[in-house]
């Protein structure tokens, strides 16, 4: 049957045909699943852009302002003494111009001073390495101790994480416009309760060159835990916290705490320096009061953060870690436990973006006049990571100390020049170092990524800022133009 | 008195032919006295036939001269005429008289003293039943036409005597009166000649006859008379003379003082008609017909000489011709002869698409609904953002230039080579005129539906079934990728796709017709504009049909051209600059996607992602807990089906065309694959990759001709397969169903405007107002680019823009300004107003996810543009935070177009429009029974039973339906009756009958798709030799002859 045969050979072929159709179909998803086939991806292309240098500008916050002095004017704002105010820059002999603000709610500012405006010329000092620094020391009836703040530049956005405004504390905002435009500028404040209404702190106008002081207790009155958080548009505004409090009719310490870090998920708080066995352990709910050593955390966006607090000794080992549920937009004040003195480094790690700083007093029971009261309390704040190079101005004060700490990338070898004379500093990685410093200008180099904050410390004085890298406005920016 | 007859043969090839009319001539009853042999050129045996022929002389000529030059050379050894009556017997070698032929020529010579022309009846050498020439004429506007037309001779034209002209083969003609008359106008080499020698007799006051009792078998091998073969170059050569000829003959029978006239008219005229040619569907003719044109305008000195030959022999006026020439009223009878023997032709070869009656309608109903169903947020949108889409160009004018080569409008603007896809967009947004951005909104909606028919009209190339044709329409509108271009806003992709079905339907058909052909060329270039990395697959799969396809590869020539046309300007310019890659880049909005893996692209899926399963479960609660390996699984398995069937065809019958489909899957992919490892756009800090979809349609189309292949060959349970693959492939995209349907996919209506109000407002007093556009990117660094007006708009966009590899002066230019405005700078932020104009910059609202450094990055840009005293704040808008330049002026020098002027835009724009011009006339359908069908034939269902009677016999199919007929050339007796075989004798086992007979090929289940031509019964009376295999091979060579 030759019809009968072809047909079988016939179908036989389209079988083995079929197969191998299949088996080609099938070899060539596979070789492009496996073969290592070239690639062809074009660059984007890209213009670094470095700014045209311009004028550099810092602001400090001024003399310390004490609220309510005259009993017939309870509101009434003065100063009781100027604040010392160095600049430090790099080239060191670039020639740095000092200007007074405006600040016509100081009624004593022409006998002390009010905030001063650093500048230097285009060109006169490299992009970022300005810097200034202030620190005074009060000893009134009602107020005492010793503040520091580095002055800072204008943005148009900052978070203050500090303050209290119960019973016996004081806290104000002042907020600097150095700039030749108005600013107008919302302050928001959220409390341990969540955020706090407060719509006089809206809209509110600080005039081209001055400054401008709120009490925060008059925003929020009897908040044991605000942050502030302010944004300008217009005019930038340098924004910064005076606290002080009065334990009894002792004063028990005053501050000025510059802007932390923005917002992130990743902040690490560098060098708090706590002077003895006065903690409150994390779980206590009732820790009322200041007298112990904590971290203020906000989440601000809309979702519950978890947060994992990782305290750790300067050139100790790992340390403990705290972890903590944050609410959106209520601040926790979370105490850091039994700690022994020293100096201790706080790395935050979360879900979520958060704000931070911690708070530390020094002068316990022994020393002070009234038997519960600290003598003096400080605020660290978060520092954001620094570039190569930065300059750090070192304002006087007791036992000024330079904290570095570093990442879990890697570690460093910084070099820290002060006053001329360079030494080498090793920052291990995920540890710290502190830097004692005899002088009055410091140059680091080769502190990318890394957090640093000067700290001074006495038996009675305590006070820390942080060193926060130039803002990103005349850093280069990578532009792509399509 | 017995006057002396010369006869002048003319030879060159020899052979048969010679040697019959050699012969011939030594049995005429009264012999030539004298015999002169001509040989011009001689090949083969012609020389020693002519020696052995006893010929008084040989003229011998190296050249090969035309039958006039040679007669003459030949003339030129005789004596000079002593007697009115002696008479020169003009022969070619193809033109064997009867024994009887010269006789009765000579007759009517001696007879009639005023005949000096006399012409016999020329018959067919072969079939000397059928006339070729009984004397020719003129129409009332110089058209040369034969007075009575090639039919069969049953002597019914025997009456016929007075004629204006005779064909020049077997003319006997008194030798004096050739003499004074100078013979044939020698700048009529071909055609016309005898005709313009009978009409000089008759100006002279002769007279020309012919007799139809002497007749002479006539081969036309172009030795005496045009060559009368079919090839088609043949064809073109015999038109372009023809049309010499004709022109020639008017400007010297024309007046004097119309002369120039006439001679201005020729280019205008070659224009229209080749208009008309190209309607007729003979593109052929017309670069023969410009040829001719220009030729006689540039041959003056012909005109000149044969205009005084003409008129020193002239003594009568030209109304002694008229009533010679052909009258209207016959005209017309003509006319409607060619007209209906076109009608004839043309029965039974329209498509057989039976589009209502195999279920087309329900088809374009079910995708109709399912457009609906998915785009219902659409209605009402005046248009779609989203993805790859943008708003297009509110006016026409604005659209067209935007088409073609000349200022692209994007960022600072430059000269250059517009996209092909730009023309697509034209065109669509001309259908929407009054507003053109709708036309997307129309494109979408209509989308599924078009797509659908186009698979349904390609399947119906395939199949008769209308569940097949629906299971491949379905299967192609719920293909994967061409919904995911849906979704995410890729225009070029939807159009890729929806055009990929009808392209494969008028490609397969473009055999057939001219006008399937230029359609094809039409869409191919639309498919190629719209998704430029099909083009090498397109072109590899033209080049494969060009090879295989025999004599219809000339129908595929044209394929590319438009295609070409239109992206050769682009070509040039990507290849000179380096980067010929890049022409392969998507048109339109750079739209990046994740590329996907080699088995997301095996499963048609184009981008990363699995399709939107492992979203679309998280969602569901219940399937919470399913993997993504189970999920890659379950798709696997839901395309599993499709593969197989695919793969089953291969057991149907006609494996070629499932190779073809194999072919077609396999290269998609390939397509595809590459297309995942290119990147050649820009977009911000992203390399765009190309879009993997397109790639994937093509390797769809392939799977699904398989498939439709494979499921019409099932004996049963077709239906409910198809049904399973339709629901298997429904389920597999679910997701972007659900996506598009509840309106979360990427595209979505249009926000009326795509910039801030304010900047809209000012657009309207000055439409060129710049905008510098600032968008931070994740890693915190800025994106900026410039718009004009109101904004970015699809057709605007450039792919020589998106690929260049380095940036441009101006984009370095505009970083600087941007970069310099986004930070604290002592920068000079004027310069953006004095070089681009810029009056507004807006900082674009960045949304959270892009990151804390893009947050940063807005920040800052908002605080140096707050702080900037160069800049006055506007506000926030919708679109961001806007600022103006306070020095910014109006209609700004820099904003302004510049007039592009030289040669290359408009030569690029002209040649343009002429090819496209051209084939869209071309692909209008005049008329199936114009043109010849071309298509190989198709062996489809090779029978089982007797392959190798069957063999020959589809050879000789092929002979006969490869024949054309010439449309203008007089009807032949066709007898219509029974244009089809019974479908039985189809299958009987004696199939060469049918066969050789041009009927169907495949007919066994009585397909009848291929038109039985009229030459199909045109010799009822041949069954026997049709019966032989083996004759019709036989005649392969000679087919013309053979009726």
């Amino acid at each position: 049957m030759p019809v009968e045969r072809r047909r079988i050979i016939r179908t036989g072929v389209r079988v083995v045909v079929a197969l191998a159709v299949g088996a080609v179909a099938v070899a060539v998803v596979g070789a492009a699943a496996v073969l290592p086939w070239p690639e062809h991806r074009v660059d984007p292309g890209e213009v670094v852009v470095a700014p045209e240098e311009a004028i550099q500008q810092r602001v400090c916050p001024g003399p310390l302002l004490s609220i309510g002095d005259d009993a017939d004017a309870a509101t009434e704002l003065e100063s009781f003494g100027s604040a010392s105010v160095i600049s430090a820059s790099s080239p060191e002999d670039a020639e740095i111009e000092k200007t007074s603000l405006e600040a016509p709610e100081n009624a004593r500012a022409d006998e002390h001073g009010a905030p001063v405006v650093l500048e230097s010329q285009p060109g006169a000092v490299d992009p970022g390495m300005l810097a200034g620094a202030q620190s005074q020391t009060a000893r009134t009836d009602l107020l005492g101790g010793f503040a520091a703040a580095s002055c800072s530049e204008a943005t148009s956005e900052s978070w203050l994480v500090a303050g209290s405004t119960t019973l016996g504390r004081s806290s104000l905002i002042l907020l600097a416009n150095p700039t030749d435009v108005a600013a107008t500028v919302d302050v928001r404040v959220s409390g341990e309760s969540g955020p706090v209404e407060a719509r006089s702190a809206l809209g509110i106008t600080v005039a081209p060159r001055s400054q401008r002081v709120l009490s925060l207790a008059g925003l929020a009155p009897n908040v044991a835990s605000p942050v502030v958080h302010i944004t300008s548009t217009g005019g930038a505004i340098a924004a910064s916290l005076e606290q002080s409090a009065i334990a009894g009719l002792a004063p028990a310490g005053i501050e000025l705490t510059g802007p932390t870090a923005a917002p992130g998920a990743s902040l690490v708080i560098p060098g708090i320096v706590i002077g003895g066995e006065s903690g409150v352990h994390a779980d206590d709910d009732h820790a009322e009061g200041d007298a112990f050593p904590a971290v203020r955390l906000l989440a601000p966006g809309d979702d519950r953060v978890e947060v994992t607090i990782g305290i750790a000794e300067v050139g100790g080992g790992d340390g403990d870690s705290i972890d903590v549920d944050l609410q959106p937009g209520a601040v926790s004040d979370i105490p850091l436990g039994e700690l022994a003195a020293g100096t201790y480094t706080l790395r935050i790690e979360a879900d979520g973006p958060v704000v931070a700083a911690a708070r530390a007093t020094v002068g316990s029971a022994e020393s002070a006049t009234d038997a519960e009261a600290p003598a003096d309390l400080a605020w660290f704040v978060a520092a954001q990571p620094l570039p190569e190079t930065a300059v750090v101005a070192v304002a006087s004060g007791p036992s000024a100390t330079l904290q570095l700490a570093v990442g879990k990338d890697g570690s460093r070898e910084a070099s820290v020049t002060v006053d001329g004379r360079t030494r080498t500093v090793e920052v291990p990685a995920s540890g710290a170092v502190s830097v004692p410093v005899r002088g009055r200008v410091v140059e680091l180099e080769g502190v990318e990524g890394v957090s640093a904050a000067v700290t001074y410390r006495s038996a009675t004085a305590l006070a820390a800022f942080a060193v926060q890298p130039p803002g990103p406005l005349d850093t280069p920016i990578r532009v792509y133009p399509r | 008195m017995f006057p002396r007859v010369t006869a002048v043969l003319v030879a060159r090839h020899g052979g048969d032919r010679l040697r019959h009319t050699l012969e011939a001539i030594g049995t005429q009853r009264r012999r030539p006295d004298v015999l002169v042999i001509v040989l011009s050129r001689p090949e083969g045996d012609a020389r020693e036939l002519a020696s052995a022929a006893g010929a008084t002389h040989i003229v011998e000529s190296g050249e090969a001269l035309s039958f006039g030059d040679a007669v003459r050379a030949g003339e030129r050894v005789l004596e000079p005429p002593t007697d009115e009556t002696d008479a020169l017997w003009l022969l070619a070698e193809d033109s064997a008289p009867d024994p009887d032929a010269l006789g009765r020529l000579l007759a009517t010579l001696v007879n009639g003293r005023t005949v000096a022309v006399a012409g016999p009846k020329l018959v067919q050498w072969d079939e000397p039943d059928h006339l070729v020439g009984l004397g020719r004429t003129m129409t009332r506007f110089g058209r040369s036409v034969p007075v009575v037309p090639e039919e069969l001779d049953q002597g019914q034209h025997d009456h016929q005597s007075d004629v204006l002209g005779v064909d020049p083969a077997g003319v006997l003609v008194r030798h004096s009166v050739w003499q004074s008359l100078g013979g044939f106008d020698p700048a009529l080499p071909g055609v016309d000649d005898g005709l313009d020698l009978g009409v000089r007799a008759r100006l002279a006051g002769h007279r020309v006859i012919v007799e139809p009792s002497a007749r002479v078998r006539f081969a036309g091998t172009g030795v005496a008379g045009p060559e009368l073969g079919r090839r088609a170059s043949v064809r073109r050569r015999r038109d372009r003379l023809a049309r010499t000829a004709a022109l020639h003959r008017r400007l010297v029978y024309a007046p004097a003082a119309v002369v120039p006239l006439h001679w201005l008219s020729f280019l205008p005229l070659a224009v229209v008609r080749s208009i008309i040619m190209l309607l007729a569907k003979k593109p052929g003719a017309i670069l023969g017909e410009f040829g001719a044109a220009l030729g006689v305008m540039l041959g003056g000195a012909n005109v000149v000489r044969s205009r005084r030959v003409l008129a020193a022999a002239r003594t009568t006026g030209w109304s002694a011709v008229s009533p010679l020439r052909l009258q209207p009223d016959e005209a017309r009878r003509r006319r409607e002869a060619a007209a209906e023997a076109r009608r004839i032709r043309a029965r039974g070869r329209a498509d057989d698409v039976a589009f209502i009656g195999t279920g087309g309608g329900w088809v374009l109903l079910v995708s109709v609904v399912a457009s609906v169903a998915l785009f219902s947020w659409m209605l009402g949108a005046g248009g779609l953002v989203g993805g790859g889409l943008l708003p297009l160009s509110s006016g026409l004018s604005e659209l067209w230039r935007n088409a073609a080569y000349g200022w692209r409008d994007v960022g600072a603007g430059f000269v250059g080579a517009a996209d092909p896809f730009a023309g697509v967009l034209a065109l669509f947004g001309s259908v929407a005129f009054w507003a053109p951005s709708f036309a997307m909104v129309l494109l979408w909606l209509l989308a599924m539906p078009a797509a659908a028919l186009g698979a349904w009209f390609a399947a119906s190339r395939l199949t008769e079934r209308g569940s097949v044709r629906a299971i491949t329409a379905l299967l192609w509108m719920f293909g994967p990728m061409f919904l995911a271009a849906l979704a995410d806003g890729r225009p070029g992709a939807v159009v890729a796709h929806l055009l990929l079905g009808w392209l494969a339907y008028a490609a397969l058909g473009a055999a057939r017709s001219w006008s399937a052909s230029a359609t094809a060329a039409l869409l191919f270039a639309a498919v190629i504009a719209a998704a430029p990395s099909l083009a090498p697959a397109l072109v590899v799969g033209w080049l494969v049909a060009l090879a295989v396809s025999g004599r219809a590869a000339v129908r595929l020539a044209w394929l590319p051209v438009p295609a070409l046309a239109l992206a050769l300007p682009l070509i040039i310019e990507q290849v000179a600059g380096g980067s010929a890659l890049a022409l392969v880049a998507d048109p339109g909005l750079p739209f990046g996607s994740a590329a996907p893996t080699a088995w997301e692209l095996a499963l048609g899926l184009p981008q990363a992602g699995w399709g939107g399963w492992p979203e679309a479960i998280a969602a569901v609660p219940a399937l919470a807990g399913l993997d993504v390996l189970t999920i890659m699984l379950v798709l696997t398995g839901l395309m599993v089906p499709l593969g197989l069937v695919a793969l089953g065809a291969f057991l149907a019958r006609g494996i070629r065309i499932v190779l073809l489909a194999a072919a077609v899957a396999i290269g998609g992919f390939a397509t595809a694959f590459a297309a995942t490892r290119i990147s050649v756009a820009v977009a911000g800090d992203e390399a765009v990759g190309v879009w993997a979809g397109a790639g994937l349609s093509l390797a769809w189309l392939g799977v699904l001709i398989a498939v439709a292949v494979g499921i019409d060959a099932l004996p049963r349970f077709r239906a409910g397969l198809g049904a399973v693959l339709v629901i298997c492939a429904a389920v597999a995209v679910t997701p972007t169903l659900g996506a598009l349907v509840t309106g979360t996919a990427t595209v979505s209506p249009a926000a009326v405007r795509s910039v801030p109000a304010f900047v809209e407002a000012e657009a309207e007093v000055d439409p060129r107002v710049a905008t510098l556009r600032m968008e931070p990117l994740v890693g915190g660094s800025l994106r900026a680019t410039l718009v004009h007006g109101t904004g970015e708009t699809l057709d605007d966009q450039s792919t020589l823009a998106q690929t260049r590899t380095e940036l441009t002066d101006d984009e370095r230019e505009l970083a600087t300004i941007a970069g310099n405005l986004a930070s604290r700078s002592g920068f000079d932020a004027d310069a953006a107003v004095r070089e681009f104009g810029v009056s507004f910059v807006l900082l674009e609202t960045t949304p959270a996810d892009l990151g804390p450094a893009a947050a940063a990055t807005a920040e800052r840009a908002r605080l140096a543009l707050d702080g900037n005293a160069a800049l006055t704040s506007v506000g926030e808008t919708d679109f961001g935070t806007l600022w103006r330049f306070v020095d910014a002026e109006a209609d700004a020098a820099a904003t302004r177009v510049p007039a592009v002027t030289g040669w290359p835009a408009g030569l690029i724009m002209w040649v343009q429009l002429l090819v496209l011009l051209a084939t869209l006339l071309l692909s209008i359908p005049t008329g199936a029974g114009r043109e010849a069908d071309r298509r190989p034939v198709r062996s489809s269902r090779p029978r089982a039973e007797k392959p190798i009677a069957a063999l020959p016999a589809e050879k000789a199919a092929a002979v006969e339906q490869v024949e054309p007929v010439e449309p203008v050339e007089p009807v032949e007796p066709v007898e219509p009756a029974e244009p089809a075989e019974p479908v039985e004798t189809a299958e009987s086992a004696d199939e060469a009958a049918p066969e050789a007979s041009g009927a169907p090929v495949d007919s066994a289940d009585g397909a009848h798709r291929d038109e039985t031509g009229p030459e199909a019964s045109a010799r009822p009376d041949a069954p026997a030799e049709a019966a032989e295999p083996d004759e019709p091979t036989d005649r392969d060579g000679e087919a013309p002859d053979a009726r």
